[in-house]
């Protein structure tokens, strides 16, 4: 064993962050694991969940720790004693970051093989992420290096408190600093996944590989940053030679760290929702992954990506009803297949994102985008199901049928008719009070309610529905070219004559 | 004329007494560095005015001032380390009086400093009752550990306490909500379980080291 050897474990087995590590772990599982496995099991929600609060976790221990054990030498008063040893004083101080460094890993590497470990068992599509692990893992030795910096020149009972809050302020305050600016310089933070105004999406990251793009460049800042502070270390009591080495060394680092920061500054969100650095981007990222949609075994199948295998169950019960009611006519939708959510900036709002909906009328595909693709409050998988019912489910109608603003009164008779299958109401009143809102992606099933209401076309819808389900369908069967056209009159309509 | 003599040397012994006592606070406070610490607990109040000047949404609104409390608790929490260890226990009769003193006053001058800095012009979401509760119980936490850890690692319990309490503010938006008061920087200000935690926490804190002082470990005292 080398002499540097013997003293990286001499620093290994009188660390601080050794006695942190039980203390890191209870704040690791009371405040990332507990949320992390709350979230759907799905890789990019749980990296993106995984390098957030666990780089907000191990920050304060860690850079208090660094910060101790920067301080020992002059707390202890050794600094004469070991001024006399064999090795510079750069060294030993470099082996006491090292140890620190891999104590912090170890710890931070056994949380991740826990979490990945647990959500292998569960996820059903789609690998680990890997850079969301690396700039986690690449801000320890950085936040190490600062408190030990601070330990080192300022040793005062006070320093390693402040150190360890202040850079817990820090990275409270980034949050707060970055907006809406999709260009925002604090995105270099490592707590930042993704958009940030979009937060840890679950339609990101799935249908199209994760761009590394801003990880790189916020493990590039991080080894800079590191690399700096590890180099002033030696910018005094050190002979002219390790002075100029140091000085060549903290330069560099701070190139990296500052051209990781304009990096970041030019980047922007993709159609995916990701965030893309054009310097930093690989063209074959753009790529969409390949899959086998997971599919059920209905009339038309709804086929999901594996990664949401999960909620096929529920979908498919979801969109049964309507599924049934058109299987095997004309036009009908021959799969409904989930499609990646498509992101915009919203010239009103800056970087609100919206999916972006690709179906026609009378596609022989049927696009479903699963609410919980998009932004917003998590969804349990009923409420999910619930507002693919009730959304989805009128869509796939008026497309079959052709409704909408623009077409006939018997066409929107028609589509509304075949919607009532679904029932009047939702039973969750706050997805009823958002249908009531426009429905993004097409009429919905307010809005064709709303186009026949009060209007001669309602008495006709309701008296279609009111016909048996084979009477409805051998009248659309031979009909419903004729429908589409707007050929058909209210009158027309089979039931006309019924009071 | 023994009443005279009496009264004479009374009269010459208080103001003697007084610059005793003076002294003796003086050096018990330049050995805990309290000066440094009212410094520091200054540099505190000036970051939570300027952080103020900021328009936080609700998360920053109440998380920063969070982190700002608990810097001057660990602050008040670092000063009970001795650098003289057993010898000064074994002499200082007044040792614990001076203790007690030391903290309560450091204390409110940290609350003190925090409540100024934000009513200058400042808005602070939770309002004077929770900096108090705040810093008080963090405080406490931080003197339970120097009892138990040693001065110097005093930081320890409140830096590891900062981070559930921001936690639990999260999930005042965010639920299931954290809704214990033994998190009480997550209640109302006026949450009376909050309260009496904290105020549970900071007096354990303060008769611990009021009677035994933080625990004597090598360099915790420079």
């Amino acid at each position: 064993m080398t002499a540097g050897m013997r003293m990286l474990r001499i620093e290994l087995r009188h660390n601080a962050m050794a006695l942190m590590v039980p203390v890191v772990a209870v704040l690791f599982w009371f405040t990332t694991y507990r949320r992390v496995m709350a979230m759907p099991p799905l890789w990019n929600l749980r990296a993106a969940g995984l390098q957030m609060y666990s780089v907000i976790d191990f920050v304060t221990p860690l850079t208090g720790a660094a910060a101790w054990m920067g301080s020992r030498e002059s707390r202890r008063r050794l600094a004469d004693a070991v001024l006399i040893t064999p090795r510079t004083r750069w060294a030993r101080l470099l082996a006491i970051w090292a140890a620190t460094t891999i104590w912090a890993l170890v710890a931070y590497l056994g949380c991740v093989a826990v979490v990945y470990g647990m959500t292998a068992g569960q996820v059903s599509g789609g690998g680990p992420l890997w850079w969301p692990v690396a700039v986690a893992a690449a801000s320890l030795p950085a936040f190490i290096a600062l408190g030990f910096t601070v330990g080192v020149l300022l040793p005062t009972r006070f320093t390693a408190p402040i150190a360890a809050i202040a850079a817990f302020f820090i990275l409270v305050l980034s949050t707060e600093l970055i907006g809406h600016n999709i260009h925002s310089y604090w995105q270099i933070a490592p707590i930042v996944a993704f958009a940030w105004n979009t937060g840890s999406n679950p339609g990101v990251a799935t249908f199209y590989p994760y761009l590394p793009d801003l990880s790189i460049a916020q493990v590039m800042f991080l080894a800079g940053v590191a690399v700096t502070l590890l180099g002033a270390l030696a910018l005094v009591r050190e002979s002219r030679v390790v002075r100029a080495a140091a000085a060549a060394l903290a330069a560099a680092g701070l190139a990296a760290a500052a051209t990781a920061v304009l990096l970041v500054g030019t980047s922007t969100m993709d159609t995916h929702g990701m965030i893309r650095i054009a310097d930093l981007h690989d063209a074959a990222n753009d790529q969409p992954v390949q899959f086998t949609p997971v599919c059920s075994h209905t009339d038309i199948p709804v086929c999901l990506n594996p990664a949401y295998a999960a909620y096929l169950a529920s979908t498919t019960a979801a969109l049964e009803p309507v599924l049934n009611e058109i299987a095997g006519l004309p036009a009908a939708p021959v799969q409904v297949l989930q499609e990646a959510a498509t992101y915009r900036m919203d010239p009103h709002v800056g970087e609100e994102v919206t999916p972006a909906d690709r179906n026609t009328n009378g596609e022989a595909v049927y696009h479903l985008l699963l609410p919980v693709q998009m932004a917003g409050p998590t969804l349990t998988t009923a409420q999910m199901a619930s507002q693919v019912k009730w959304t989805d489910g009128p869509n796939i109608v008026a497309n079959f049928i052709g409704a909408g603003p623009g077409a006939s009164q018997a066409q929107n008779a028609v589509a509304a008719a075949l919607t009532m299958i679904l029932g009047r109401m939702s039973a969750d009143p706050d997805l009823q009070a958002s249908l009531n809102e426009d429905a993004a992606g097409g009429p919905g099933l307010s809005q064709l309610g709303g186009l026949i209401r009060g209007t001669p076309a309602q008495p006709a819808a309701e008296r279609f529905a009111a016909l048996p389900a084979h009477a409805r369908r051998a009248w659309l069967a031979s009909h419903l070219s004729a429908l589409r056209a707007g050929q058909i009159t209210l009158s027309q309509l089979p039931g006309a004559q019924l009071p | 004329m023994t009443t005279t003599r009496q009264a004479a040397a009374a009269g010459q012994a208080t103001p003697t007494r007084l610059a005793t006592a003076a002294r003796l606070i003086w050096l018990y406070a330049a050995s805990r560095r309290i000066p440094s610490a009212l410094a520091a607990i200054a540099c505190c109040a000036i970051a939570l005015r300027v952080a103020l000047l900021g328009h936080w949404d609700a998360y920053g609104a109440l998380q920063l001032p969070l982190v700002i409390e608990t810097a001057a608790a660990t602050i008040v929490a670092a000063t009970v380390a001795s650098p003289f260890g057993e010898p000064e226990r074994v002499c200082g009769r007044w040792l614990p009086f001076l203790r007690f003193g030391a903290t309560v006053a450091l204390t409110a001058a940290a609350t003190s400093a925090l409540v100024i800095a934000a009513a200058t012009g400042g808005h602070l979401a939770g309002g004077t009752l929770d900096v108090i509760r705040n810093v008080a119980g963090i405080a406490g936490l931080g003197l339970l550990c120097a009892a138990a850890l040693g001065g110097g690692l005093s930081w320890t319990g409140p830096t590891a306490y900062l981070l559930p309490g921001v936690y639990a503010l999260y999930t005042q938006w965010h639920g299931p909500a954290l809704t214990t008061p033994w998190l009480w920087p997550a209640r109302p200000p006026r949450d009376l379980g909050g309260a009496l935690c904290a105020g549970l926490v900071f007096a354990a804190g303060l008769a611990v080291i009021t009677m035994r002082g933080a625990r004597d470990r090598l360099g915790d005292g420079e």
